[in-house]
């Protein structure tokens, strides 16, 4: 592979920028069914065959209250809309039940009819419920959101996650390029160590002139950096469990990259570093910024069978 | 289609012509109904309650026989499905050489990995049922296969299931290769099981509209997909909800194939069973189809939301840096030109952002909605080229596709059928185009939901025409 080799390794810690172009990070967790919620269901079906039709009392109110949707079903309502000589089909107002509805809403029985209510009413819950919690999900961090976290959690977990920070709040203004070195064992038993690769440079390669990258050259490692980036510390000691399997992913990728041998011996440890580069301003700003590299090396870790590309643990 | 006597062939049509119609004709004529409620309240007078009431009664009650009699938005779910299933084809045969090293159970986020972190967040995937890997390549294959059948609209309710099954297996496998464009990916797979999304241009419409039944190709998939359940089940290879949720599917698909053929010849009951079913689908489509749309919307506001308070997008400079990260400039050169025009990337800028959050309020006006629609759908060829990124922007042209104008996909499909129509005429053997003179097929009949032609029907009636799309005729008032 075309190494690119890089000398000097300076300290410097750059914080991981979280803005990245289209990344949500898909966690996950069980499907949510309909849940049931208190917001407003629409009631029933209001079909009904005799424009005589009676309000029963009590029920003069909106036709958009909860909880009645049986209620409502049942036909008796005095329909107004009904009078309408237009009404959609199924609101035989005049002129018997068979020409009825596209569906046949009025061609039902009244059992049939408050069946499809409840149902109306139930899935009219459960749109408002999922809508609801995934716009707490997608929307900034307010008052709502922080007090209900757990239940927004729970009901859009694993599957409905979603992130739609794209370039946003600012794009990422800056290249993060991985690099990474070996320590290897030559046949003489002499140890060596290889100077700087930029992993990210042949990614960029790939890149190039390339009308669709695959999402191993343009997601892989740099989600994976990013990855590891939030769940280390700044004195890169892992966080958690994703910590320690964001390092072992870094392995791997890097393992596959590099092989088991390379510069004529075999690898027996790995070294990884950031280096990242603000983007030049561009020609019509003024501003200024210091362009220098800025790099984060990370500790030596010692290479396992585990972390070559020939195991699946 | 086992009935075609049924009233329902004017349905849709029906329904969506009573509504422009009256929209503005809202006075009720039951006198004595509107002095009773009056009555109730005796200090306000008759007709200041009875005005406002009629109109909500009459709009829900409207609404209520609009979502029950008919999948609203055939064509727009048909161009989501075609949308969706074509992207995820494409970027499946894109990455088969990488097939491995993204999903592969040997690949750098290998399997032992994926099974720690799905222990931790129980994401759904098949593919940890086992980590040999002839069961990896067997699960990317259907998912290729699923998502060629979605696209072509075959046996549409089960392909959408195995799509969605391809989808999630894959990606929550390996989350950390995703980026946005899996994620819409991701959630409309889901979405589209619940949709009646092969009801036009569909080899199931066609097959409906030709009068063919169905051969004994759905009744197979059914029997397999019946069985995979069963030992997936027996295995302990779902969680609860989604062994509840497949069943339910299974369950669903086999009691409407029975209760079409049984309503055709059937009782009473047994069409009214029918009918309640054909209602709840209608209903779970119609619903689902709403989700989508506000999806849609979410997706443009909160990602103007954000851009907003970001001091890039606010001094004009935004569109600048991503043209200048090596992971999104495969033309370097093209990107330079652009980026070196502080105007250009100014107005690019500001006008992203105000479409973005300006997006959900022009559904309120069809004309700036189809505008605004027009813009987002160039803007995203153009970060399919410039940034790289040609499936993601895929995707995102496929979800915008559901606010598109039923006028404008109607002729659409018959320009596209035209020109096949004649490509087929210039192959030596080719068959006669099917030109698609059938009536339009009744609503809800076919398991899938079958429309009719596979092109438009020959004249689309006046009332469809109006009803231009989903957007426009979901609002309430219009």
């Amino acid at each position: 592979m075309g190494m690119e080799k890089t000398k000097g390794s300076r300290e410097g810690m750059e914080p991981a920028a979280h803005q990245e172009p289209g990344a949500a990070d898909g966690d996950a967790r069980a499907p949510g069914g309909a849940r049931g919620g208190g917001s407003r269901a629409i009631p029933g079906n209001r079909e009904r065959r005799t424009p005589a039709a009676e309000e029963p009392e009590g029920r003069g109110e909106p036709p958009t209250e909860p909880g009645e949707p049986a209620a409502s079903s049942t036909s008796i309502r005095a329909d107004e809309a009904d009078g309408d000589s237009n009404g959609p089909a199924g609101h035989g107002s005049s002129g018997g039940g068979e020409e009825a509805g596209p569906a046949g809403l009025a061609r039902l029985s009244l059992p049939a009819r408050i069946f499809v209510a409840i149902t109306v009413a139930v899935v009219a819950v459960a749109v408002a419920v999922h809508v609801t919690m995934v716009f707490l999900h997608v929307a900034p961090d307010n008052t709502v959101s922080r007090q209900h976290s757990d239940a927004v959690d729970d009901y859009v977990l694993p599957e409905f996650e979603q992130n739609w920070k794209l370039f946003a709040p600012n794009p990422l203004q800056q290249n993060v390029a991985v690099h990474a070195r070996a320590a290897v064992t030559k046949d003489d038993g002499n140890t060596e160590t290889t100077g700087w690769v930029n992993l990210t440079a042949l990614d960029g390669a790939a890149v190039r002139g390339n009308p669709a990258p695959s999402h191993t050259q343009q997601n892989e490692l740099r989600r994976a950096w990013e990855f590891y980036a939030n769940y280390h510390d700044d004195k890169s000691r892992p966080v958690g469990l994703r910590g320690r399997l964001s390092e072992q992913y870094m392995k791997r990728i890097v393992m596959r990259r590099f092989g088991t041998r390379l510069n004529g011996g075999s690898v027996e440890r790995i070294q990884l570093r950031s280096a990242i580069t603000p983007v030049k301003p561009p020609p019509w700003s003024q501003e200024r910024m210091d362009l220098r590299t800025k790099y984060a090396v990370q500790p030596w870790w010692p290479v396992t069978s585990a972390d070559l590309p020939g195991s699946d643990s | 289609m086992t009935d075609p006597t049924d009233a329902r062939n004017a349905g849709p049509t029906a329904a969506s012509g009573q509504v422009t119609a009256q929209s503005d004709g809202e006075q009720p004529r039951y006198g004595p109904a509107q002095g009773r409620h009056g009555a109730v309240p005796p200090a306000v007078p008759d007709k200041a309650v009875a005005g406002p009431r009629a109109r909500i009664e009459g709009w829900v009650s409207r609404g209520l026989t609009r979502v029950t009699s008919s999948a609203l938005g055939p064509y727009q779910t048909a161009i989501v499905r075609i949308g969706f299933g074509l992207v995820w084809f494409l970027f499946l045969l894109r990455e088969w050489p990488h097939r491995q090293e993204l999903y592969g159970p040997e690949g750098p986020w290998s399997w032992g990995l994926a099974e720690r972190l799905i222990d931790s967040n129980h994401a759904f995937t098949v593919l940890m049922w086992s980590s040999s890997n002839s069961w990896f390549e067997l699960v990317y294959l259907l998912a290729l296969l699923s998502a060629a059948a979605l696209t072509l609209g075959w046996h549409t309710r089960a392909s959408s299931v195995l799509f969605m099954v391809g989808v999630l297996s894959l990606q929550n496998r390996s989350v950390f290769m995703g980026d946005g464009g899996d994620n819409v990916i991701h959630l409309m797979a889901i979405y589209l099981v619940l949709t009646r999304c092969g009801q036009v241009w569909s080899l199931d419409a066609r097959r409906a509209a030709r009068g063919r039944t169905e051969g004994t190709a759905g009744v197979v998939l059914w029997a397999v997909l019946g069985a995979v359940l069963l030992g997936g089940t027996v295995a302990g290879g779902f969680s609860l909800g989604w062994c509840l949720f497949f069943w339910a599917l299974w369950v669903a698909n086999g009691l409407w194939w029975v209760l079409r053929r049984a309503g055709a010849r059937g009782g009473r009951s047994v069409r009214e069973a029918r009918d309640v079913c054909d209602i709840l689908a209608n209903l779970g489509h119609n619903a689902v189809l709403l989700v989508i749309m506000v999806e849609v919307c979410l997706i443009y506001s909160t990602a103007g939301w954000y851009k907003i308070q970001g001091t890039r997008w606010q001094d004009g400079s935004a569109v600048y840096y991503p043209m200048n990260l090596d992971y999104f400039s495969p033309w370097p050169e093209l990107s330079h030109v652009l980026a070196g025009n502080g105007l250009m990337i100014f107005l690019v800028t500001y006008v992203t952002v105000g479409m973005q959050i300006a997006f959900p309020f022009t559904l309120l006006n069809r004309r700036a909605k189809n505008v605004l629609l027009a813009f987002m759908i160039v803007e995203h060829l153009g970060i399919a080229v410039l940034l790289g990124l040609p499936f993601f922007s895929l995707a995102m042209i496929a979800a915008d596709a559901v606010f598109l104008p039923t006028v404008f996909l109607v002729w659409s499909g018959r320009r596209l059928g035209a020109l096949a129509a004649r490509v087929r005429g210039l192959l030596p053997r080719g068959r006669r185009p099917d030109t698609g003179h059938e009536e339009r097929e009744e609503h809800g009949r076919d398991e899938a939901m079958d429309h009719g032609p596979d092109g438009a029907p020959a004249g689309i009636p006046a009332a469809q025409e109006s009803e231009d799309d989903v957007a426009g005729t979901r609002l309430p008032g219009r």
